[in-house]
């Protein structure tokens, strides 16, 4: 039987997965596709809990995730018009091939 | 559920909407005949002029309270942040006309007033559905905004690191509110919080909270969130830096109040010296510390003005996360008024550093040297930006430190409570003095070099010269008669 638990540990290990993958990889393309990931975490767990709430209460989590599955669209567009503006630069998408921005 | 009610309460929110609409097909189709600084004047005076309808609209009528079953809360707490967004953008605005920095006249100014959009309602929304979609309306035009001058790669690589670093961070917010939403079943911050109450320390909670306030962490740059700020404001193109630092400060920090006070007002826990106790006021008060600290030390070695001005922001934030952590009326209202006042000084200062720039090429230290000679009227503008940021009487900027450090003493509740925090804030409020006086003296002590046009007086734009003079004057008067401004908030809160 397939429990909330169970969404929750997948969504949970994808969250990770993503976060991994932000902080560790060099290519932007790689780090965008990363946090695409953690929202996708976020947005298995919305669809879990909503499920567990039932068809009443759980639609207010099935419109929650439909706007923020076209809000990660938009903000995936944003983020490859950013690249794209910057690879006319240095023709990479690497992140650590200019001397990087000081912190 | 009224819909005519609801579309009668977000007026403003659609004046500012259409404004940028109009501006956007404005200029597209006087793109060919006009020249482009009078395409950046009509496009900004269109700006003003949707902004100031917005004003008009707020002062006239009377906030609607609750509305759609408490999906937005506009009271008159987030109005009045409403209008501080609203004159902060008209600011902004005008400063981009000095700047000039693109071709792309309607996209721009039509981005800042949909970021300006997203901001407003982000001090209305009470519905996390709605919070989310409002922060990434304002935190998508930002990214893009700060991403304008294509041919300034170093711009470019600062907008791309403020995309990915905010993008995780809205990540991290919206699995926080998931798992809240999963333990509340609710979307409405009031009423989510009875139910997480009585879950005490559940540990999907405490995954939930840390999420949320590390998403909020970042947007509001403190530490160790801060690290896109100091590259967005050297970057950045100018304005789109000063509404950084300014709109998008003061409304990220009004939803962090919102959420800690409304969301989980049991969960605070606490932060006092040898009484720690598990909640977000322990998370909060080292984060505060840590950008106190980091965000005076380092800002002391900074030789860009910009980047200086960046590390000071970092700095404030920390100030004022301690009135968040005094956790009442009289706490929100002292944070609402440092961050008013900090916003129009900080906007102020950035507009000085603008003309710096363009007139010699750089905005590190030596090139504000002279600047009383080259125009006395920026230099006395600059020194009052500069004493307020640093909190010296009678300016805003001091009362605002003021009124949060002694919410902050005042909550305690026997015990030294938060004065552990507060004495570490006003020792390094004394370091700060040192680099804040550092770029008054290269303005006022300093000869003009004479290879860069010494005694050529530099040009400033009529336009310019007013949003200075006004902010600058906003700035003593908020400090001379902060009366009525800060006991208004305290009603408005209170009630």
């Amino acid at each position: 039987m397939i429990t909330a638990h169970h969404y929750l540990a997948v969504a949970a290990m994808l969250f990770g997965i993503g976060l991994a993958g932000a902080l560790t990889r060099r290519n932007s393309i790689l780090v965008l596709m990363s946090i695409e990931l953690m929202l996708n975490a976020a947005n298995l767990n919305l669809v879990a809990f909503g499920r567990q709430a039932g068809w009443e209460q759980g639609s207010q989590a099935a419109l929650w995730v439909m706007c923020a599955i076209a809000i990660a669209a938009a903000e995936s567009g944003v983020g490859l018009a950013l690249i794209l503006a910057i690879y006319r630069h240095r023709r990479s998408a690497h992140l650590d091939e200019s001397p990087p921005l000081k912190g | 559920m009224n819909y005519g009610a609801i579309a009668w309460a977000l007026a403003p929110e659609a004046i500012l909407a259409l404004t940028a609409l109009a501006v956007l097909g404005m200029d597209a189709a006087l793109a060919r005949r006009w020249s482009v600084p009078v395409r950046w004047r009509a496009a900004v005076a269109a700006g003003v002029a949707g902004c100031l309808g917005a004003l008009v609209w707020m002062a006239a009528a009377d906030p609607p309270g609750r509305l759609a079953g408490g999906m937005l809360v506009l009271d008159d707490a987030s109005r009045f942040v409403c209008q501080a967004l609203a004159v902060l953008t008209m600011a902004s605005l005008v400063l981009s006309i000095e700047t000039a920095l693109t071709e792309h006249i309607g996209e721009y100014v039509a981005l800042m007033l949909l970021a300006t959009v997203g901001l407003m309602l982000m001090a209305g929304a009470e519905n996390m559905v709605l919070v989310y979609a409002s922060l990434e309306l304002a935190s998508l035009s930002l990214y893009a905004l700060a991403a304008f001058q294509r041919e300034s790669r170093h711009g470019l690589e600062a907008a791309l690191k403020y995309f990915l670093l905010g993008g995780m961070s809205s990540a991290f917010l919206l699995y926080g509110m998931s798992a809240l939403y999963g333990l509340s079943g609710e979307v409405e911050l009031s009423r989510m919080a009875p139910k997480l109450a009585r879950l005490g320390m559940d540990p999907l909670l405490i995954v939930a909270l840390a999420s949320v306030v590390v998403g909020l962490g970042f947007k509001v740059a403190v530490v160790p969130f801060h690290l896109w700020a100091p590259d967005v404001y050297q970057a950045a193109p100018l304005p789109t830096a000063a509404l950084v630092a300014s709109g998008s400060k003061m409304a990220s920090f009004y939803l962090l109040i919102r959420f800690m006070l409304e969301g989980f007002p049991e969960l605070a826990g606490r932060a006092d010296w040898r009484g720690w106790e598990g909640g977000w006021m322990p998370l909060l008060g080292m984060a505060a510390a840590l950008s106190i600290g980091l965000g005076n030390l380092v800002a002391l070695v900074q030789s860009s003005v910009r980047r200086l001005l960046a590390y000071s922001a970092i700095a404030h934030a920390g100030y004022a996360l301690l009135g968040v952590m005094a956790g009442n009326a009289e706490g929100t209202a002292a944070v609402v008024y440092y961050l008013s006042t900090y916003a129009l000084a900080v906007i102020g200062a950035f507009g000085v550093a603008g003309i710096v720039e363009r007139n010699s090429g750089g905005d590190r230290l030596e090139n504000f040297a002279g600047l009383w000679q080259r125009s006395p009227l920026l230099a006395a503008c600059l020194f009052v930006f500069i004493l307020s940021l640093a909190g010296l009487p009678p300016l805003a900027g001091f009362v605002g430190k003021f009124a949060v450090f002694a919410a902050a003493a005042g909550a305690g509740g026997g015990g030294l409570g938060l004065i552990w925090l507060i004495a570490w804030a006003l020792g390094m409020s004394a370091v700060s003095l040192y680099y804040y006086l550092q770029v008054l003296k290269q303005a006022y002590v300093r000869e003009a070099e004479a290879g860069r046009g010494s005694s050529a007086a530099w040009r400033v734009l009529p336009a310019t010269r007013v949003v200075l003079l006004g902010l600058a004057v906003a700035v003593v008067l908020l400090g001379c008669f902060p009366g009525g401004v800060l006991s208004w908030l305290r009603a408005a809160l209170g009630s």
